[in-house]
């Protein structure tokens, strides 16, 4: 658990705060995303977590300790670092830059390369082929992966991310973050988690930290409750005017309540896998009212128009 | 008059004079490049990395350096000679050789410090690493090579001002060059100034392959894009 309280951050050379007052609680296992135009102040946020910035005033508290009770470079050692420009050492190769946190915990060879092979298999590199690589050999993709197993690689209860999937072309940047929230679903860290793009923020956060210019929190809840209720006229002009389909794509179709399927030909089909909005889309693109649902079992039942707008309505789009 | 005009190269000198007269000179110059060199490289690192780090200190740093490359080799060979416990001889030359590396090699420290790029020390500092495991893990082994290159400047640069130093006793094959000069004989001069321009080119090709050595993770990105 990570509680911030009342931090606020004055850089030295300016008389505005760059964060004003913060106080907010990220529960253990959950991906808190900072989101927000540049200059509210995110990043300095999350960096004073890992104390790479020291606030002005206020304390952040990590398990009901303040993160000042120990050595800066302990703390560190302790909380995984990824970062957008990734900061992969050139010169080491993609196992030594895994092995950078257990080497200075001064874990054995052995545990070391055992663990290494098993970051890069869970980031999806084939160890045998990538181990003894440098960083300049690789994609910017899969040097986003490294940078992500680089993070994990001492298995700390707690990841900051600065934009980690920033410097990738959408396509990858969209399955980057599917295989993080598969591998998320098992190894349940504490993530603080920086964009700028507010569609990340809703698919990765567990919550969201709305800030504003100047470094206020303008809001701090589950993507759920900000989408349905944005609350104030910054939250809902920085989460844009298809807020109502962004809530849609938090929910599959597989997961809501189908109609039975009652056997009509020529109905789209609806994969269980996709969005609520994507389905959405799809049917009004057919021009059809309804669709078969279909999955790994065959067609699991039908989705209607009607159901999806009903469902909006009651607010019934459960997340999970 | 019947006698034949002094040939250009006298091969028999050569071959008479190498064991006692050659050989010492090549020693004697890559003894007085070496050692002016390896000095002039222990005072440049720390005085790079300070500067590079305390950036006020880089400008004075490089003016009193600069000053010191700009003094003519042979008026600095020669007020040195005069210095009292200095005198005429190798000493001498190695300290003048010594001052012109300082200039060269401080900026390749300083300018190989300032490639590391931003993000690379971010990580690492945000990994727990200290700032001396990130001086010497990170960023000097990835300035290395670009410290590698101003040795190799230097070194070509002090192989060849090296050879003036023996009009002050400071040997080397200089000597060579003098002597020939003062007798009027070509084959020393010549013999001096190959050899002098063999070992500039022999120790550039050297460090041209350790800077190579140094850089694997950009050797096999060429050798990929080969």
């Amino acid at each position: 658990m990570i509680e911030f309280r009342e931090v606020s951050k004055v850089y030295p050379d300016s008389d505005a705060p760059a964060v004003r007052e913060l106080s907010f609680t990220i529960p253990d296992g959950e991906i808190c995303v900072l989101v927000g135009p540049s200059g509210c102040g995110k990043t300095t946020t999350m960096r004073m977590v890992n104390r790479l910035i020291e606030p002005s005033s206020g304390e952040i508290l990590i398990d009901g300790e303040p993160n000042t009770a120990m050595s800066g470079t302990e703390l560190r050692r302790s909380i995984g670092y990824a970062i957008q420009q990734i900061g992969l050492f050139p010169h080491r190769t993609i196992a030594e830059n895994i092995a950078t946190v257990p080497a200075l915990l001064n874990w054995s060879r052995d545990r070391i390369r055992s663990r290494v092979d098993e970051l890069l298999e869970l980031v999806g590199l084939e160890p045998d082929r990538y181990r003894d690589r440098y960083p300049a050999e690789l994609s910017g993709g899969q040097q986003q992966r490294v940078g992500v197993a680089r993070a994990m690689a001492a298995d700390p209860p707690i990841m900051l991310m600065d934009e980690p999937f920033g410097a990738v072309d959408p396509i990858t940047r969209e399955r980057l973050q599917d295989e993080f929230l598969n591998i998320q679903q098992n190894i349940r860290k504490t993530v603080v988690f920086v964009t700028h793009d507010i569609d990340e923020a809703i698919k990765l956060g567990d919550r969201i930290a709305i800030l504003e210019q100047g470094g206020t929190l303008a809001r701090y809840d589950t993507p759920e409750n900000i989408l349905s209720e944005p609350g104030s006229e910054f939250v809902a002009s920085f989460i844009g005017g298809d807020r109502v389909l962004k809530r849609l794509s938090l929910t599959r179709v597989g997961e809501v309540e189908l109609e039975p399927p009652n056997g009509e030909k020529d109905l789209p089909r609806i994969d269980e896998r996709m969005t609520l909005r994507d389905a959405l889309s799809e049917l009004l693109g057919r021009g059809a009212g309804k669709g078969v649902v279909t999955g790994d079992g065959g067609v699991r039942g039908a989705i209607s128009i009607d159901a999806i707008r009903e469902m909006f309505r009651t607010g019934e789009t459960p997340r999970d | 008059m019947t006698e034949a005009a002094p040939q250009f190269i006298s091969w028999s000198w050569i071959a008479e004079n190498f064991s006692d007269t050659i050989v010492p000179a090549i020693i004697g110059h890559v003894y007085l490049s070496a050692v002016s060199v390896a000095i002039a490289v222990l005072i440049s690192l720390p005085a790079g990395i300070l500067a590079a780090k305390r950036r006020g200190l880089y400008a004075p740093i490089t003016a009193f350096t600069g000053l010191l490359f700009t003094i003519p080799s042979l008026a600095l060979f020669t007020i040195l000679v005069t210095v009292p416990g200095i005198g005429i001889g190798p000493n001498a030359v190695i300290i003048a050789l010594v001052a012109y590396s300082l200039l060269v090699l401080i900026r390749n420290v300083v300018a190989g410090l300032d490639s590391v790029p931003a993000e690379t020390i971010d990580a690492a500092k945000g990994m727990g690493l200290t700032s001396r495991q990130i001086l010497f893990r990170v960023e000097l082994p990835l300035a290395l090579p670009v410290i590698v290159a101003g040795v190799r400047i230097a070194t070509v640069t002090v192989i060849g001002i090296a050879t003036i130093g023996a009009y002050v006793g400071g040997g080397g094959l200089g000597t060579l060059i003098f002597d020939g000069i003062n007798r009027n004989f070509s084959t020393m001069v010549i013999t001096g100034a190959v050899l002098a321009t063999a070992l500039a080119v022999a120790a550039d090709l050297l460090l041209l392959g350790v800077e190579r050595y140094l850089r694997p993770w950009a050797r096999r990105k060429q050798e990929e894009a080969a």
